[in-house]
């Protein structure tokens, strides 16, 4: 009986303090439920509905769209974060040249996406574009960039990388000048060059971040809907949509909600198993 | 003690701050609805400041006269058809919803999922004004009660037309009179092709990228298929029996449908169509146009004179020529007319249906709906006899508004095939055609593999609407 009442008094502080806290995180916990939860149990159970699927398959342009989103996703992310990685090592000097250099860099990052892509866009154009122009200029023929599929996925990557290249290269910037300076000091004394610099103290000491940043971008680029809309709208013939805008014509303009959820369904899989390596990483 | 009442009350805090949060809306649109009904209208926006202006007072002298809250709000087009199919979807609707959209994309689909209100009341009301071609698109089948029945109320309508800049046309050394323009087939599209030569040959630098034909070419636009569509009864070929069977496998269809993509593909490969029109929207054939990169376009609207009516008058009455489309290449005579035409839905959802009906009648009266469709300055044909009377459509110094108003009434006109099998809603929706165009200009099919395709979609499409 002593005992109990001994362990009386801490559980009911424990039970108190659970319930204030609890009382404070329900706005967070009932937004959550509703905004995240439901929506993807919701996703679910349509996308459980096995002839979707069969549908959506039978879409002559689907299987392109998704190796569309291969491409996209695959040379975007890769390229975007090698040279990012490569950028870092220029912006890490202390020189007022760089520092000037890094403004500008950064000016890309700053700009909003619709006029960025409208941008692209007007200079592609197989007509009245500038690079076309000044392609016919120097006595080399015009391209139509963004009629044919190839070039109008390699210009929604271009863009993709001009447009988030300068953030993930702060990002290194930043984890580089974590790097303790004195391991540079004793790699010095011995005689280190700058490439084994970079592989053995630079690349382990960022290998875990690049990692997660190479993931996590890998997730942003999955879902990206803006640059392939604005810069391809899917043409020539369909045949550039990736997942995300494949996913939007299914849903809003031919009202097939169950195939629009097939779509994203499909690429459900990697999704979560991205997502699962960067809970790895992380913890 | 003190503890656990102010967790009490802090915990009762959070509960009525959410039920504010979550039912706030509801609980002041009950008390709103106490005092009087509100009709929630989503209107496409519309081309001219002048139609939604005008229509904003009819509203607003609807809601004055019989005491309703107005909820009216504009939207355009790419964004408002997206909305109202979230809107049916969610069961979250309007009470009256108009958007260019709906012919195609809304109506066919929604009717046949029940989801939209039968509304043979207000067409019965309004069946002596209309014009009967542009009826019998709100003849929608509805799959869950197995009827058929009017599901939409048609207003306005567009056929396929062609404009040119009369100035280019005379400056290639061509008499820009509209009847001087060729009419059969061959010569027809000959004489623009004919155009471009001239202009190029006479100035390289300022006529280098004039390009003779304007045929939206991609699978972004509406455009392509209207007017893949057009031409497709040109050639003589049918998608569909009038009774909503596929037929487009049969060899003569078949044919058609190869011809009429041979001839699409051919006037882009040998350079006289804007090497973009791949990827236009359907504006883009307005802007190429207006820039004077294309000498004449094929457009389903009057629009494009329309713009300049109010810009430029020289532009309107002088430079720019609007024609019909030129005779059939099988026999030489003419085909009929396809008019895409623009209806009104109420949803079955809607809470204020009496009210609704009520509003469509009120808009739909002949001088209130005049005054409407005569601000969009003829980029619409109404879909009513009294109200086409008008002498807005019929005056003979304006270049353009008779022509749209000769197809509409003095012409054969057609409706399009989803009026047909609501399944074709999604072949237009999917651009089967503008993709067809694509396979064969860009990935170098022949025309006859990619019309196999594009049949064999619709095919497919059709079996999954069972």
């Amino acid at each position: 009986m002593a005992q109990l009442s001994s362990v009386t008094p801490n559980a009911e502080r424990w039970r108190k303090k659970t319930l204030i806290g609890l009382v404070f995180c329900a706005p967070l916990i009932l937004i959550f439920l509703v905004l995240v939860i439901y929506p993807m149990l919701y996703e679910i159970y349509l996308g459980l509905d096995r002839t979707i699927y069969a549908s959506i398959f039978s879409d002559p342009i689907f299987i392109q769209t998704l190796w569309n989103t291969v491409l996209f996703v695959g040379l975007a992310v890769n390229v975007k974060m090698f040279l990012a990685l490569t950028l870092s090592g220029l912006f890490n000097m202390d020189h007022w040249l760089v520092r000037i250099l890094a403004g500008v860099f950064l000016l890309p990052w700053a700009i909003p996406s619709l006029p960025g892509i409208l941008a692209f866009r007007w200079m592609l154009n197989g007509q009245w574009g500038i690079v076309n122009k000044i392609l016919t200029d120097i006595g080399l023929e015009g391209y139509p960039w963004l009629v044919r599929r190839h070039t109008a996925i390699g210009a929604a990557i271009v863009y993709h990388i001009w447009k988030y290249l300068p953030f993930w290269t702060l990002i290194f910037v930043a984890a580089r000048r974590a790097i303790p300076r004195d391991l540079y000091e004793a790699s010095d004394i011995d005689g280190a060059q700058p490439l084994q610099k970079f592989r053995f103290i630079t690349f382990p000491m960022l290998k875990s971040l690049f990692m997660i940043c190479c993931l996590l971008s890998m997730v942003f680029t999955l879902g990206d809907f803006v640059i392939i809309k604005i810069m391809t709208g899917g043409a020539p013939g369909d045949s550039s949509h990736v997942l995300a805008t494949l996913a939007y014509r299914y849903t809003f303009q031919m009202g097939r909600i169950d195939w629009g959820v097939g779509t994203f369904v499909t690429a459900l899989p990697v999704t979560l198993l991205f997502i699962f390596i960067l809970i790895k990483k992380v913890k | 003690m003190k503890r656990i009442f102010t967790a009490r009350w802090l915990g009762l805090a959070c509960v009525l701050s959410l039920v504010v949060v979550f039912l706030g809306p509801d609980l002041l649109s009950l008390t709103q609805a106490a005092e009087k009904p509100k009709l929630t209208v989503w209107w496409n926006k519309g081309y001219y400041k002048e139609e939604d202006e005008g229509f904003k007072k009819v509203a607003e002298d609807f809601a004055r006269d019989n005491n309703v809250t107005m909820d009216l709000t504009f939207t355009i087009q790419d964004d408002l058809g997206p909305k109202i199919i979230s809107a049916l979807i969610a069961r979250r609707v309007p009470d009256v919803a108009f958007c260019f959209f709906t012919d195609w994309q809304i109506a066919p689909k929604f009717a046949w999922e029940g989801k939209l209100s039968d509304v043979t009341d207000v067409i019965n009301d309004l069946k002596p004004r209309y014009i009967e071609s542009h009826l019998k698109t709100a003849w929608l089948y509805n799959n869950v009660e197995k009827k058929w029945s009017y599901y939409s109320i048609p207003i306005e309508a567009q056929a396929l037309g062609s404009h040119y800049w009369k100035d280019l046309v005379q400056e290639a050394g061509f008499d820009p009179d509209p009847k001087k323009i060729p009419m059969t087939w061959n010569e027809h599209w000959a004489f623009w092709k004919k155009v471009q030569d001239n202009l190029r040959k006479k100035d390289p630098v300022k006529y280098g990228k004039v390009f003779g034909i304007g045929m939206t070419s991609s699978s972004r636009a509406t455009d392509t298929f209207y007017n893949f569509e057009q031409y497709l009864l040109a050639f003589r070929g049918e998608i569909l029996s009038p009774d909503g069977k596929v037929i487009a496998h049969e060899p003569k269809n078949r044919d058609a449908i190869i011809k009429t993509l041979a001839f699409f593909t051919s006037i882009y490969k040998e350079g006289y169509v804007p090497p973009d029109a791949l990827t236009w929207t359907d504006a883009d054939n307005n802007v190429n146009f207006n820039n004077k990169t294309v000498v004449m376009t094929p457009n389903p609207s009057i629009s494009i004179p329309g713009a300049h009516f109010f810009s430029n008058k020289d532009n309107y009455y002088n430079k720019i020529g609007s024609i019909l489309q030129p005779t059939s290449p099988v026999d030489g005579k003419g085909y009929p007319y396809l008019v895409s035409v623009k209806p009104i839905i109420i949803p079955k959802d809607a809470k204020e249906q009496v009210l609704a009906r009520k509003f469509v009648r009120y808009i739909l009266g002949t001088k209130n709906f005049t005054n409407y469709v005569t601000a969009s300055n003829g980029r619409w044909f109404p879909s009513f006899k009294d109200v086409a009377a008008a002498p807005f459509f019929h005056d003979p110094k304006d270049p353009h508004v008779p022509v749209a108003t000769e197809q509409h009434l003095k012409r054969e006109t057609r409706a399009f095939y989803y009026s047909y099998h609501p399944a074709y809603s999604q072949v237009y929706t999917e651009n089967v055609w503008g993709k067809a165009m694509s396979r064969v200009i860009t990935e170098n099919w022949s025309n006859e593999k990619a019309a196999d395709e594009a049949i064999g979609r619709i095919q497919t499409i059709f079996a999954s609407w069972k």
